[in-house]
């Protein structure tokens, strides 16, 4: 394949661009998650003692949660290195 | 059509006298007759033997609804779709410990109040709808589930909506990532779970209606003695609170015996309601057992509602 300034100009402006759009939104997906996770606590949160809903609702909205629950999973195993992971997302150090 | 209500302590004559209801009613009216009590004694009172439906006569039916297993129908559904959005389960045999939910709590309640709503909904034809609960808890339990689960609903879509405001913002800003993946929207149809939510909150927001509407009354049975008053209170101070009509009292075996009693369980209990109250005489007749005692209330419950 020929190779060509333009292109690789382009590939370059284009991965800056994804990298400076991916730092802006780091902090909001990283809430996003959060918000996923306080969800499925919020529904299922009878498994770890906290007053839950009617247990029908989370009965009603189980199917839908797989993304939820994959969520769950990872902060409780990440649980220890929670403060690591806001100074990576925070940019500091 | 009217829906009534019968409440009460256990044992206080809530079936018989929404039998009786029933029977009085069914002269003039269309009436179904429906027991929610886990301990059905409508075939008891009626001298038949009811198996789910059947019809007592030309305007009467009588119904007993099988809790376990409307219970276990529920659950039967729900683990359905469970296994098949995790169908991948299936291939290690893991999707037969869903079965473990029919162990969890509040789906009897459920199942009940689903039994309730089926009933109202069925458009059947029937003038008059008589429910005859079970005891004060388990009664007082699924008539308060539709307003609890609206509030659950209102915050649990609270965050949902967030989670999709959020979600469609970073997609704004990042463009889809590759070839063929979906944007995220924040159309509330495209959410699954927010789309269920909404669907159940108008689902319970409109039953929720339907009790508190000017169709429904509820009827409270007691008994002169302290203890059905004790409870009777307890009844009426739930009631209140969940905005639900409690149009009338019946007093039920009331003799020459217990009448200073009954005075004074009626004098309390007009300090908290001001609905409209009937007694009923208890007759030796009762007691003799030599036909359905449902022909032997002679006082008139059809002139309340």
């Amino acid at each position: 394949m020929k190779f060509s300034i333009f292109d690789f100009l382009r590939t370059i402006c284009t991965t800056i661009d994804k990298t400076h759009r991916s730092n802006v939104c780091a902090l909001t997906v990283t809430e996003v998650e959060e918000l996923q996770n306080v969800f499925a606590l919020l529904l299922l949160g009878s498994f770890i003692g906290l007053p839950s809903p009617p247990s029908f609702l989370a009965v009603e909205l189980l199917p839908y949660m797989q993304k939820e629950l994959e969520i769950l999973n990872e902060r409780a195993q990440d649980a220890n290195d929670k403060m690591a992971e806001m100074f990576g997302t925070l940019g500091i150090g | 059509m009217k829906i009534l209500f019968f409440t009460g302590k256990g044992g206080v004559g809530k079936s018989t006298l929404a039998a009786a209801t029933a029977w009085q009613l069914s002269k003039k009216h269309r009436v179904l007759i429906v027991s929610l009590d886990p301990a059905h004694n409508l075939g008891d009172i009626f001298g038949v033997k009811v198996r789910g439906e059947m019809r007592f006569s030309e305007t009467l039916y009588v119904q007993e609804v099988d809790l376990k297993k409307l219970s276990q129908d529920y659950l039967k559904r729900e683990i359905k779709v469970l296994s098949d959005s995790y169908k991948y389960l299936q291939v290690l045999n893991l999707d037969t410990y869903f079965s473990v939910l029919k162990y969890s709590p509040g789906i009897e309640e459920y199942a009940l109040l689903t039994s309730i709503e089926k009933t109202i909904r069925a458009e059947s034809g029937f003038e008059y709808i008589i429910f005859d609960t079970p005891p004060t808890g388990l009664t007082m339990r699924f008539l308060a589930l539709p307003q609890v689960t609206v509030t659950w609903i209102d915050r649990l879509a609270q965050i949902r909506q967030k989670i999709l405001e959020k979600s469609y913002t970073i997609q704004n800003i990042m463009g889809p990532q590759s070839e063929g993946e979906t944007l995220l929207s924040y159309d509330e149809k495209d959410d699954d779970i927010l789309g269920k939510l909404v669907s159940l909150k108008s689902n319970y927001q409109s039953l929720n209606k339907i009790l508190q509407g000017s169709i429904c009354s509820i009827v409270l049975v007691f008994n002169p003695d302290m203890l059905s008053l004790k409870e009777s209170m307890r009844l009426i101070e739930g009631l209140k609170e969940l905005h639900l009509p409690l149009r009338l009292l019946l007093h039920n075996k009331i003799c020459l015996d217990n009448l200073e009693t009954a005075d004074r369980v009626e004098k309390e209990l007009s300090k908290v309601t001001s609905a409209q109250l009937e007694r009923i005489m208890f007759r030796p007749e009762f007691q003799s057992n030599e036909d359905s005692a449902l022909y032997y209330i002679k006082e008139d419950l059809t002139k309340y509602f």
